[in-house]
């Protein structure tokens, strides 16, 4: 039954390349499917296990729900692909067609990078969805799209080619292409003969799709400039398939992942720290909506990968961590899409994107300012809205190995050197918890950007932009209404990953 | 009888000769000719060393072979060759080897 | 069944802020139905609780279930007398602030199911503090409240200055927040649990630097929260929402929640916790808060900013106490105050809605004439803010000045100097407001106001009288096992009977009966000073935000584009292309180079295999 969740879009992007069928409402039906298959298949019992087997060029291309964060990562794809599909909104015919098609592949490539067991076609469905978001910005972007295309094409390129190494090197040693047969290999005692360089390789691969720092200029400017439904699918679903990747890898190694990542956590501590801190001034400076949430969306990384150390640094026991990231992932794939099909919105509205061109929408379009205030209120971490629960989990399961004096001995690598000495100050906290501390800042920067944006663009006079602000469409309204609906439904419900 | 080493001066030679032509000359007709000088060269050497390498008085038929066959792909060669050249001289109005560089732009 | 009673408490005005805002945005007079039904069921199942309604513990919900227990996390209930009683002044002075609201917000053409739906939130968030069973619900409760008071100060949002206070407002708390997730954090590892329950005797074996650092840390939240001194500066600002909303969560509830979360805390984790160096800092931050705010508060002009940094000063008082370890009394002078404040604004409400929307008190003068009922309410509140005997802020006042007494002489005179200001500000108000003559036409029209909201100022003088009197005291301050000791004649008495008459002579010298039409006080250095807030909010815009902080943002940002995206980036891409057109020079499509160097390499290779380098 899985494999319908990748071929309807397919499908339907076939009908509307080949039979010119009216590409939103092709991909619209596309969309509503899988939303039902999805639903009912997050929903089922059972994982799917041999069922779905099914082959192709003799490569078992087995689609499973087996995986911890398979479920909730399906989930994000149809909520996200529905609800980008229902407010597409493209200049005319032909435009809607390719936005559509793109759309449709990027949420198949996507489906089947989570779903897939062969750690091959895991990879293969995360290329074949980077391809739609190369095209469509290179065609239909805003601003330099040419250079920030290929800057992207380039930049995902090499680090999936970085990433192919460390996956192709992990294969080879276990002797396992599959993630079940991998599980099995960790489980019968094999170890990989060079742990380390593998999980170097997999942490700067992935790292880069998900815009680690310092990788992480190619985000903010590719989304920005990307079209609404691709920015909301890339940013909101795509971009978290490095973070999936490494998940599911240290899950399966259990408390063996640190022997992987093990070293390398106190660097990946900085750079988060570099996501957080450092791309969260450069957000504040930020003049246009696009670019801010572009930055937004990098920032908020941080936290995710401070989850991945937290995880990595409690063996693969702290499963609190990757509770907290599957639902921060969720939330923050649901927010970011909202705020970017809000952002097309606003430009359809106002015709600009720059902050201080704009003022007073809410009198104008109180329904817009409700659904951007709730969005971005939501990526500001308030609570009862989704992503206040990943967060939160996130920082209490960075604390949850911490037994007061346990971490004044760490392990003497020079990076760990200035956070051993800070430590000593604070009571014995330890490198996580520390980054923590300082990564909790990370709060206020947000609030700080997120509510001077909504001040700008919503609050005091009306500006003359927004004047000619006339009403929305239904689809608009309930486009976003269906994404806000679930964030305050997770908000308020977490959905458990374990 | 000649030594060998008197044949594989002379394939030397005209090895070298041709080598220099195709270098020096412009006119894309004597370069082509020039690597026929070459083949040749490398055609005498390969006989040369059949006789020598021979056992009983019988020369080595492989090698023998193996020179029948590269004239054969010489005579070829010289088809399509001569054949591209006409065409090149019909299209460009010139067989000058430093004129035909359009292809690096 | 009966046991999930409490939830109640949260779930009703969750439910009216939901149907308020998505079903009735249309419908105002709906909206503000179901708003003031759910504050008027809460307080009715909270006043059930006090009369004795025991529904045993209510269940505990599992938000995030893991393995390990202590790390799940929990939302529970706890009913027990400080959070039950602290329930009555939150509903109670709720339910008069929702019903004064309909009076006050008449004829306002912005969108009153927002409004309404915002006041209901607020409930929600702040019974979400005070019924919380762990540190987590606590924090959501906190940033809810935070929300709450966004929307709120924001609700004409259409004018820039209260557009700006509530973001000023969030971003304060945000600031405070984050020391008070750290501070929860800490607690988890230093006590094993954020519940409350887990809490008690574990401080015993912990290194002190630690438990300083963690009290410390959760006092974070309540110094932006209660707004205390470094992060005092949104309180004044938050003026700018309605004055029902400045009633209910900028004086009487919200921000009150500081000194709630403190004392909760002390009595979880008990006073060995609370380290000598953390209550000298809790102590010292919160004396210096009275003192900075009752003396900014001595040249306001504006009726609301009085109110508002007296409302700082009484914080610092609460906060002072807790900081001397007399959480008793600190929670005394929370619930005296809540009520007379809450009695004053919304008198300043009234005042200022009867004047025209006029707030400045030199345009107002001879309302006692106009509206003397609202008067007589407003001077009710007054006499039990400046503590005159028999009111119900002396009784608390006196506990706090006798714990000061007790354990630091100093806290003492701060807190005698202060009680002097306080009388000094007040009188001048109530002179220059009501005494003397109108000096402006907006409070030459001035008349009594309506029914709805003078009904909730009649209550409220009542509980300012009353409220301090043992036999009421006793069944209502929140704090378990409480019993209001009468005064003792001593020094404190006489004391506080002196600062008060010394503030009371000051302002009736320079102020006479109203008859003057300026500041005789202003127009010296100090004033302005004073007037321009120490300097401390421009101090932080112009230094803090605008210099250090856009600073290095800025830096930031130039070195993210210039170096990162320019220089690594476009530079690495930049130089590889260089270099393959460097390399393309090779291929100049000379057929006879190309030969040439084929050639030559065929020679090396000879010579290597011949010479067998």
């Amino acid at each position: 039954m899985l494999i319908w969740l990748i071929l309807i879009p397919v499908i339907a992007a076939a009908c509307i390349g080949l039979l010119r069928t009216p590409g939103r409402a092709t991909a619209l039906l596309s969309a509503g499917l899988t939303l039902v298959l999805g639903l009912c298949a997050v929903l089922s019992p059972t994982d799917c296990g041999h069922d779905c087997l099914s082959s192709f060029c003799g490569m078992p291309l087995q689609l499973s729900l087996a995986l911890p964060l398979s479920r909730i990562m399906l989930l994000l794809t149809v909520l996200v692909t529905f609800a980008a599909v229902l407010g597409l909104k493209a200049p005319d015919k032909d435009a809607a067609r390719s936005w559509a098609i793109s759309a449709l592949l990027l949420s198949a490539g996507a489906t089947g990078a989570f779903l897939s067991d062969n750690i091959i076609a895991f990879y293969g469905f995360h290329e074949l969805a980077l391809i739609p978001t190369f095209v469509m910005i290179g065609c239909y972007g805003r601003g330099n799209r040419r250079t920030i295309a290929w800057t992207a094409t380039l930049y995902l390129g090499l680090a999936s080619m970085v990433l192919l190494a460390g996956l192709l090197i992990l294969c080879s040693e276990m002797h396992a292409w599959s993630f079940s047969t991998l599980a099995a290999a960790v489980q019968a005692g094999i170890e990989p003969g060079s742990p380390a360089l593998i999980g170097g390789l997999l942490l700067l691969g992935f790292g880069t799709l998900v815009s680690l720092f310092p990788f992480h200029t190619w985000a903010a400017p590719a989304y920005a400039s990307a079209p609404t439904p691709i920015a909301m699918l890339h940013a909101g679903v795509l971009k978290k398939f490095g973070l999936y990747g490494l998940f599911t890898i240290a899950g399966i190694f259990g408390d063996k992942c640190g022997a992987l990542f093990g070293c390398w956590n106190n660097l990946l501590l900085l750079l988060l720290l570099g996501n957080v801190l450092w791309v969260g001034y450069v957000t504040v400076c930020q003049t246009r909506l696009d670019d801010m949430l572009g930055n937004s969306s990098v920032m908020h990384m941080g936290y995710l990968f401070l989850a991945f150390a937290a995880f990595i640094a409690g063996q693969g026991h702290n499963e609190l961590a990757l509770q907290g990231a599957a639902l921060l992932m969720l939330a923050h794939g649901l927010s970011i899409a909202l705020l970017f099909l809000l952002t097309g919105q606003i430009e359809a509205q106002t015709r600009t994107l720059e902050l201080d061109s704009m003022g007073g929408l809410a009198q104008k379009l109180p329904y817009l300012g409700f659904m951007f205030g709730l969005a971005g209120l939501a990526s500001v971490g308030l609570p009862l809205l989704a992503n206040f629960a990943g967060e939160f989990t996130i920082f209490v399961s960075a604390f949850a190995d911490w037994v007061p004096g346990s971490c004044l001995t760490t392990c003497d690598c020079i990076l760990s050197r200035p956070f051993s000495a800070l430590s000593q100050m604070l009571g014995g906290l330890g490198p996580v918890q520390l980054t923590l501390v300082f990564a909790l800042w990370g709060l206020v920067i947000s609030a700080i950007y997120m509510l001077r944006a909504f001040r700008h663009i919503f609050e005091a006079d009306v500006a003359h932009a927004s004047a000619r602000a006339d009403k929305l469409s239904l689809a608009d309204m309930v486009a976003a209404a269906f994404l806000a609906l679930f964030i305050v439904l997770f908000g308020i419900l977490p959905p458990t990953c374990l | 009888m000649i030594p060998l080493a008197h044949y594989l001066i002379l394939s030397g030679l005209l090895f070298s000769i041709g080598l220099a032509g195709i270098i020096i000359r412009k006119n894309i007709l004597v370069v082509f000719m020039c690597l026929e000088l070459m083949l040749t060269a490398a055609n005498i050497s390969l006989v040369a060393f059949s006789r020598a390498q021979g056992t009983a008085g019988l020369p080595v038929y492989d090698v023998q072979i193996l020179s029948l066959f590269v004239t054969g792909i010489a005579a070829a060669e010289v088809a399509i060759g001569l054949a591209l050249i006409v065409a090149l001289f019909r299209a460009r109005k010139t067989v000058e080897s430093t004129a035909l560089n359009t292809l690096k732009d | 069944m009966m046991q999930n009673l409490p939830w109640l408490f949260l779930l009703l005005p969750l439910l009216a802020a939901a149907l308020d805002w998505v079903l009735f945005s249309k419908c105002s007079k709906t909206a503000a139905t179901l708003s003031i039904l759910s504050a008027a069921a809460t307080l009715a199942l909270c006043v059930a609780y006090l009369a004795g309604l025991n529904t045993g513990a209510p269940d505990v919900y599992t938000w995030m279930p893991v393995a390990e227990e202590r790390l799940s996390l929990h939302l529970g209930l706890l009913t027990d007398p400080l959070a039950m009683r602290m329930m009555l002044v939150v509903t109670g002075i709720g339910l008069l602030v929702h019903i004064f609201s309909l009076g006050y917000m008449k004829g306002d053409t912005s969108n009153l199911s927002r409004y309404f739906a915002g006041l209901s939130i607020f409930m929600f968030s702040m019974s979400c503090i005070v019924l919380a069973d762990n540190l987590a619900m606590t924090f959501i409760g906190w940033e809810m409240v935070g929300f709450s008071s966004y929307l709120l100060i924001g609700h004409w949002y259409h004018k820039a200055s209260a557009a700006d206070a509530a973001k000023k407002a969030f971003i304060t708390n945000r600031v405070g927040d984050f020391g008070f997730l750290i501070g929860i954090l800490l607690t988890l590892g230093v006590f094993g649990s954020m519940n409350f329950a887990d809490m008690a005797g574990k401080a015993a074996g912990i290194p002190a630097a630690l438990l300083t650092a963690t009290v410390l840390c959760l006092f974070c939240g309540a110094v932006g929260k209660s707004a205390q001194f470094p992060l005092h500066v949104w309180l004044p600002d938050a003026m700018e929402g309605p004055t029902p909303v400045s009633a209910l969560i900028h004086a009487a509830t919200m921000v009150a929640a500081g000194v709630y979360m403190l004392v909760r805390l002390q009595i979880a984790m008990g006073h060995a916790a609370f380290t000598d160096t953390a209550c000298a800092v809790i102590a010292s931050v919160g004396a210096i808060t009275a003192a900075l705010a009752a003396l900014i508060a001595t040249q306001q002009d504006d009726i609301k900013r009085v109110l508002a940094y007296s409302t700082l000063s009484q914080l610092g008082y609460m906060v002072m106490a807790v900081g001397l370890l007399a959480g008793e009394a600190a929670m005394f002078h929370l619930y005296t105050h809540a009520w007379f404040k809450a009695l004053l604004f919304l008198g300043a409400g009234a005042v200022i809605v009867c004047c025209h929307h006029e707030q400045n008190i030199w345009k107002m003068g001879g309302l006692a004439k106009r509206m003397p009922l609202t008067v007589l309410c407003f001077l009710m509140g007054t006499c039990a803010l400046i503590a005159i005997p028999g009111f119900s802020g002396f009784f608390s006042k006196e506990a706090i000045l006798d714990a000061a007494l007790e354990h630091c002489p100093v806290f003492f005179w701060v807190g005698a100097g202060v009680a002097a200001l306080t009388t000094f500000y007040m009188t001048r108000l109530c002179l220059v407001a009501f005494c003397g003559s109108a000096r402006a036409h907006g409070a030459e029209q001035a008349h009594e106001a309506g029914a709805s909201m003078l009904l909730p100022l009649l209550i409220l003088a009542v509980m300012a009288i009353i409220s301090g009197y043992g036999f009421i005291a006793d069944a209502l301050v929140p704090y378990a096992g409480f019993e209001a000791h009468g005064f003792a004649v001593g020094l404190p008495f006489y004391v506080s009977l002196g600062s008060l008459g010394l503030g009371l002579v000051a302002a009736l010298l320079v102020y006479g009966c109203g008859k003057r039409s300026s500041d005789p006080l202003a127009g010296n250095a100090l004033s302005a000073a004073l007037r321009e807030r120490l300097y401390i909010d421009e101090f932080y815009d112009k230094v803090l935000i605008g210099g250090v902080q856009a600073i290095i943002a800025h830096i930031i940002e130039f070195i993210d584009a210039a170096i990162i995206r320019g220089l690594c980036v476009q530079g690495s891409a930049w130089l590889t292309s260089r270099f393959g057109l460097l390399l393309s020079k090779l291929q100049g499509g000379s057929l006879r180079a190309y030969t040439f160097l084929s050639g030559l390499g065929l020679l090396v290779l000879i010579i290597l295999l011949a010479f067998n380098f």
